[in-house]
């Protein structure tokens, strides 16, 4: 009689753990954290000495694109902005502050996140979870004078599958997204106006080719 | 060289089963009611067969060469907006592939290898673009360093296209089940085209079209009869791209 009656229960038990697991992938709330590694960047970097300054906003920014979704991109995109920027200079100092540098490098470059935003099968009738992370490049001189200000937008999006949690979906659109602005950093940032009359300026230009 | 064009239709395993079955009746002396109750339920589940269609284009109908020691990467296209050229199926054909002793590296591997310079925004989209790729010293020295001699573009989807009836389940004190029944169409859409990494020219493309119909029954428990459309796509295409590298 016990034993009948234990095992009604365990399968019961059973039975309400398969439905909570099967539930909490329809779940609708999403909250990650990127902080995996990124890979290297396969390119030569120009002969140019760099600051990039990501301060404590920037390092620990949490973005929120809807009530239900939270991204902590912040280590995520320090440890690819890093990656990337070596790939660019030569020479590159990371610090948290303006201050701690030394001011021995020529250029001064502060991001920024303007804006994260994202979207899911039911919002953007696709069978995709999309991120969008637009970021903001302040470019200065050692001298502290204004080169540019780049706005720099970088896309990242990942199938929708059956059964798949939003969780993982949303995590796997903002590793895109990030390797996605690493691209676009690559490939575009000498190719900014105001970036190439400065190395013109400069006479780096002719030095690098 | 004169270019093959080819189009095949290919039997899915339900027909080729119905084919054997009738050969065997034939040369055999079992009892009608065996064969008719085979064949019911071989047309039951035909039902979830998928038709899929081949076209292929090469400069020849010899194999493709591929040295000892090379290597082919499977890549999916992530440029189009409004789908993705999944992971998975992406697998699926590098495994096919892997099942014919040709070298294929993992994906991810190579892309991160030669990070950014194939990612979605960067990859190059044509031949024009990957001659100028390979002018820089360092992609061409990655290529070379993991003996990627092939690379083979996957581009397309599996979509639903069509869908009809209704299911409801209900449970209640006395108990629960499911009633009604439920049908979709799916529709598995992809080409493939094949550069030479060492020469810088194409090799080849493949299309593969398959589509099929699934079911749902629900006679209290719910009996789904489920046409693998995708799966199919993956198998042909594997196939036929296993035979640009292989002796047939």
């Amino acid at each position: 009689m016990l034993k009948n009656y234990l095992s009604k229960t365990v399968l019961k038990r059973s039975l309400a753990l398969i439905l909570l697991a099967i539930l909490s992938g329809c779940s609708s709330s999403a909250s990650v954290r990127i902080d995996q590694e990124f890979p290297t960047v396969l390119a030569k970097p120009k002969a140019i000495s760099a600051t990039v300054v990501f301060d404590e906003a920037f390092a620990t920014y949490i973005a929120q694109p809807n009530k239900k979704t939270v991204i902590d991109i912040g280590a995520g995109q320090v440890k690819l902005l890093s990656n990337a920027f070596a790939g660019l200079f030569e020479e590159v100092e990371f610090v948290s502050s303006l201050e701690e540098s030394a001011g021995e490098n020529s250029l001064v470059i502060i991001p920024s996140v303007r804006e994260v935003q994202g979207s899911t099968p039911s919002e953007n009738y696709l069978n995709v979870f999309e991120v969008w992370i637009k970021y903001s490049l302040e470019i200065q001189t050692a001298d502290g004078e204004t080169i540019d200000s780049w706005f720099m937008p970088a896309y990242g999006k990942t199938p929708d599958a059956f059964m798949a949690s939003k969780s993982r979906a949303i995590e796997e659109a903002s590793i895109i997204a990030l390797r996605d602005a690493g691209a676009k950093l690559m490939l575009d940032f000498y190719r900014i106006p105001a970036i190439y009359g400065w190395m013109m300026e400069q006479k780096i230009l002719e030095e690098s080719e | 060289m004169k270019p093959t064009i080819n189009h095949k239709q290919f039997k899915t395993p339900i027909e080729s089963l119905v084919k054997r079955l009738i050969e065997r009746k034939s040369n055999s002396n079992n009892s009608h009611t065996k064969l008719y109750s085979s064949l019911i339920m071989v047309a039951l589940l035909a039902g979830c067969s998928a038709t899929t269609t081949i076209d292929e284009y090469r400069p020849s109908d010899e194999p493709i060469e591929l040295n000892a020691g090379e290597n082919v990467v499977v890549l999916g296209r992530r440029d189009a907006g409004h789908y993705e050229t999944d992971r998975d199926f992406i697998n699926c054909v590098s495994n096919r592939m892997r099942g014919a002793d040709i070298g294929v590296l993992p994906e991810q591997q190579f892309i991160d290898s030669i990070y950014p310079w194939f990612e979605p925004r960067t990859a190059p989209k044509g031949l024009p673009r990957l001659k100028r790729l390979m002018q820089d010293p360092l992609v061409k020295g990655q290529v070379e360093k993991q003996s990627v001699r092939y690379l083979v573009w996957l581009d397309g989807s599996t979509q639903t296209l069509d869908q009809g009836g209704s299911i409801s389940c209900a449970i209640g004190p006395g108990g629960g089940g499911c009633f009604g029944f439920a049908q979709w169409d799916k529709l598995s859409v992809y080409e493939a085209i094949v550069w030479d990494m060492t020469n810088l020219q194409e090799m080849g493309r493949l299309r593969v079209d398959s589509e099929g119909t699934s079911y749902l029954i629900g006679a209290v428990a719910p009996i789904p009869l489920l046409t693998p459309v995708k799966s199919d796509a993956c198998s042909s295409l594997g196939n036929q791209l296993k035979s640009f590298f292989t002796e047939q």
